[in-house]
């Protein structure tokens, strides 16, 4: 692995041989000049007989003379160092050209939304601007470097420009063009998508490998064919992937690093959900993180589709963040909205009111459903227990159908809607998408494998945490003979035990399923209060899960991916910009669209059947990612066992230096001059 | 180098206030010198004068208006008295007029002069006989047998042609101040004894041969410490203004120490030698106002009273 450049200077060069040139041929001549004569001021004296004899001393003791501080001298490298710097042409920070390739990654993350008031050397913008700006200035600066050539310039460059965030997308390819790259550059917009290189890395390296293919065909000249190229990284160091990055032999990174701003407090979590006893009204909870290393205080407002409902009275206090193990931890506080009435669907939003220097992670959204009840169909519902039990629940409609009426009816396509579909002990053929509950024997799943089965085994482990498990704890489970199934990474395991897992979990676009591996009544399950609780939030979470996606919400860089009716037409997707996209369902109804990059309130809007009546249907996006909140950059980062220590991005443009350089140097001649005029004539 | 406002009369070089206490003092010399006419010192010579010093035998041509006739009556033998005689001191005052005197603040040559004013007034107004050397590039200039405070606008008057110029020539200078004395009596030499041809030959010239010699070296402040307001300073190409050669300096503070260690080697080795000879050597600053130094300091070494 080669080493990154060194970064002693937050200046480009254009061409810093030339002034090295100049500056050692003439400063060294210029001081042993000094050496061999200094230009002295003559005076009269009374008797130089007492000087003459003391230099005779003084020489006598020290052979060699050492330079002494002179003011004149001092202007006069001074002078000749200006010179020579003005002639190596500076122009800003960032590193000198040396030809070949380099690709330019910039970040597009949220956290490069930050808002930066001063620029990487401290000094004040004159108005805010984002990081990803300061970036894109940046980057065409250094592009004009790589390619713009100057006075005694060495060989031009060869430009990529790759754009990362939660994925990783090439601008432009390599190429000479300062046009066509820095359009790239200036089509690079903001995401609100966390920060992962690997793929951006992995997507340059291809393309340079391709490329490399092609040179050695003979499709490029030998000079602009094989390098490796120098990647060249704007973004401000919070990166996910970074540790799993290493660098290939004679790959060499430059870090840019981009703003200083290091406020922040962010809403990670939301949630809204209705109370089984109480549907009409929705509550709301939200937590908020805060990354910095002091403790903060927030305000938060609640927003019902878009009209603030309620503040919090008391500002939240949110300790800081901490490190445990070397691990970064930031400091997280719960906030509990008291309950507000909204039987109807809405979005939910709970905003920072405080200003910080990330705003998009100031806000998350949540989407209700309307308040309604379920219907429920028990399929192969011959036990008492299972029909007894689903049948008790708050449902509006409960009907029960054998498995064969029940695979008729998917076969020709003749089932009615349910929100929920639960299968006791029977095995369907094949599952529509839906919602579904499965005891015993597996459903056709596409991931899921059964072999064989398993007796006497006990719950081991299970995710309390999901709402299935509300009030509804496994320790007391035996289980005398439980399917054995593999699943795969679609799967989520919720309960196991040490011979498999117990309860899985599905959720894949449309088709969202509970498997309970085992039949409980081949377990003491049904004689306890969990099994009741289980069954209950196992309706309720699918009933409610499958209607509106966004009631989990997106993250950016994930797809929108939706089932409407059958038939529905006129589909349109307004995006939080104001624009909307037009998408065109699938026979089945499904619309996919993204990924999406910004977070906020998707709203998709569809005609189904005959009526005209415009429907919708929310999708939350959200940042909710505690990594990205935390937005002051790193001054180094750790590529395995390499570090590169990060060059400060200015946020002034970038402008050439050299003529100001050289202002410097001549008005230090006339400073000299000045100054010895001033001496010979006193 | 300071800018020096040249004097034009009497009263530049010595002002009435001074003059009226100068009146009060007298040169003193240690030895007692024999003059050319009787004057209000007394002299190892017998003579012509009141008191009476000691009797000796008649011989063949002496004057018979000095035998003790008593002591012939009641000895018959013939014995001569004999009288001190009262003398006139000779005041030498030789003015180092050569080129480096000039420079210093205060200037050390218009030093010298106020000084050699009021040396020469104090003999004037004793009714000593002054007489004034001025000695540069081998030259000498004299103004010669000065007797009486009259004369004291002679003695300015001589001083204030006087211009430093030209190398000392020290040396032939004393040679010729010690050959073509007249008399005997105090020798006073002004000068910064900053010769590079040295001292030692010149003062040996007038050295032992009765003269009450008293070397005094007048030194400005900026040569007793270049590295005061007006002094040597930075990267210089120093020229000596006796002979125009040219020494490049850098003052540094090691230069600064290596050349007052010189100053103070040429003081003592002048010291040294002068002692030997029974001069005496006088440093005098050119910042000590001429008052302080004619009351205070040539008192308290025995040149005045």
């Amino acid at each position: 692995m080669t080493a990154a450049p060194p970064t002693f200077l937050a200046v480009s060069w254009i061409t810093p041989l030339a002034g090295a040139i100049v500056g050692t041929s003439v400063l060294a001549p210029l001081v042993a000049l000094w050496f061999l004569k200094l230009r002295r001021r003559k005076r009269v004296i009374a008797s130089t007989l007492l000087w003459t004899r003391s230099l005779a001393d003084l020489r006598a003791n020290t052979p060699f003379q050492r330079l002494r501080f002179n003011l004149l001298l001092l202007l006069q490298i001074l002078a000749v160092a200006a010179i020579a710097l003005a002639i190596a042409q500076p122009e800003a920070e960032g590193l000198g050209s040396a030809g070949g390739r380099h690709v330019l990654m910039i970040d597009n993350s949220a956290s490069m939304s930050a808002i930066e008031t001063v620029d990487g050397a401290g000094a004040a913008l004159g108005e805010p601007t984002s990081r990803l700006a300061l970036a894109k200035d940046a980057a065409k600066a250094r592009v004009r470097e790589l390619l713009g050539g100057g006075w005694f310039s060495l060989g031009a460059s060869d430009v990529m420009v790759v754009s990362f965030g939660s994925r990783a997308e090439i601008k432009a390819p390599f190429t000479e063009s300062i046009g066509a790259l820095e359009a790239a550059i200036d089509a690079i917009g903001a995401t609100d998508g966390s920060t992962a290189i690997g793929d951006a890395v992995a997507l340059a390296r291809a393309f340079t490998d391709t490329q490399n293919r092609n040179d050695a065909r003979g499709e490029r000249t030998e000079a602009e064919s094989g390098d490796i190229p120098t990647i060249e990284l704007y973004s401000d160091g919070r990166i996910s992937d970074l540790g799993a990055l290493a660098l290939r032999d004679g790959e060499s990174i430059i870090y840019h690093r981009v703003g200083t701003a290091s406020d922040n407090a962010a809403v990670v979590a939301v949630s809204a959900e209705r109370a089984p006893d109480q549907p009409d009204k929705v509550q709301v909870f939200a937590s908020i993180a805060n990354p910095g290393p002091a403790p903060r205080k927030v305000s938060l407002q609640l927003a019902v589709n878009g009209a603030v409902r309620a503040i919090t009275p008391q500002p939240i206090e949110v300790p800081a963040a901490v490190e445990r193990d070397g691990v970064f931890v930031p400091g997280r506080s719960q906030a509990t909205f008291r309950p507000i009435e909204q039987p109807s669907d809405a979005s939910i939003e709970v905003a920072i009111v405080e200003d910080d220097s990330l705003r998009a992670d100031d806000a998350a959204l949540a989407v209700v459903a309307p308040s309604k009840r379920l219907s429920v169909l028990l399929v192969g519902g011959d036990g008492f227990v299972m029909r007894t039990l689903v049948s008790g629940l708050p449902i509006e409609r409960f009907e029960t159908t054998a498995i064969a009426a029940f695979d008729a009816a998917v076969a020709d396509g003749t089932l009615r809607p349910f929100d929920v579909v639960v299968f006791d002990g029977v095995q369907a053929k094949r599952l529509p998408p839906g919602r579904y509950l499965a005891f015993g024997p597996p459903p056709p799943l596409e991931g899921l494998s059964a072999f064989g089965s398993k007796s006497g085994v006990y719950a081991r482990f299970a995710r309390e945490e999901h709402p299935v498990f509300r009030m509804a704890a496994l320790d007391e489970l035996y289980v005398s003979k439980m399917t054995a199934v593999q699943p795969d990474r679609s799967f989520q395991v919720l309960a196991e035990a040490a011979e498999g897992p117990l309860v899985l979990a599905y959720d894949r676009a449309e088709m969202h399923a509970i498997y309970v591996t085992f039949d409980p009544l081949d377990s003491n399950w049904p004689f306890q209060r969990s099994f009741v609780n289980f069954t209950a939030n196992a309706v309720e979470y699918l009933g409610n899960a499958g209607d509106l996606i966004a009631t989990r919400g997106l993250v950016p860089g994930e797809a929108i991916a939706v089932r409407l009716p059958a038939g529905s037409r006129d589909v349109e997707l307004r995006i939080p910009n104001g624009k909307s996209v037009a998408l065109a369902p699938d026979a089945e109804g499904n619309i996919s669209w993204g990924p999406v990059e910004v977070a906020g309130l998707y709203r998709i809007e569809y005609s189904a059947g005959s009526s005209t009546a415009r429907q919708s249907r929310l999708v939350a996006v959200n940042v909710a990612n505690a990594d990205e909140a935390r937005i002051d950059p790193l001054p180094e980062l750790r590529l395995g066992n390499t570090s590169v220590q990060g060059i400060s991005v200015s946020a002034t443009r970038r402008g050439a230096l050299w003529p100001w350089v050289l202002a410097l140097g001549l008005l230090i001649v006339v400073l000299e001059w000045w100054y010895y005029q001033r001496q010979v004539r006193v | 180098m300071s800018s020096v406002r040249a004097p034009r009369r009497l009263d530049d070089l010595l002002d009435s206030t001074l003059m009226a206490k100068l009146d009060a003092i007298d040169v003193v010399s240690r030895k007692i010198f024999s003059g050319k006419v009787q004057g209000e010192r007394r002299s190892r010579r017998r003579g012509q004068s009141i008191d009476f010093a000691d009797f000796r035998p008649y011989v063949h041509g002496d004057d018979l208006r000095f035998v003790d006739w008593n002591i012939f009556g009641r000895l018959d033998r013939l014995f001569l008295k004999m009288f001190l005689e009262e003398e006139d001191l000779s005041l030498i005052i030789a003015l180092d007029t050569s080129a480096s005197m000039r420079g210093g603040d205060p200037d050390t040559f218009e030093y010298a002069r106020k000084v050699a004013m009021a040396l020469a007034y104090i003999g004037l107004v004793n009714q000593h006989r002054v007489s004034l050397v001025g000695f540069s590039g081998g030259r000498v200039e004299r103004a010669s047998n000065l007797r009486g405070r009259r004369k004291a606008a002679d003695v300015a008057s001589w001083l204030l042609k006087r211009e430093p110029e030209g190398a000392s020539g020290f040396e032939e200078a004393m040679r010729l101040v010690g050959t073509t004395r007249v008399g005997r009596g105090v020798m006073v030499v002004l000068s910064d004894f900053l010769f590079h041809e040295g001292y030692e030959k010149g003062l040996g010239m007038v050295a032992g041969r009765g003269f009450d010699v008293y070397a005094m070296q007048l030194l400005a402040p900026q040569v007793v410490d270049p590295s005061r307001e007006g002094g040597v300073t930075g990267d210089l190409l120093l020229v000596d203004s006796e002979t125009g050669a040219e020494t490049e300096v850098t003052v540094t503070p090691e230069l600064l120490r290596v050349y007052k260690e010189r100053l103070d080697r040429l003081c003592g080795g002048i010291r040294h030698y002068c002692t030997r000879r029974d001069i005496v050597h006088l440093v005098v600053e050119t910042s000590t106002p001429v008052e302080t130094l004619m009351l205070e300091y040539l008192r308290k070494r025995g040149l005045l009273r």
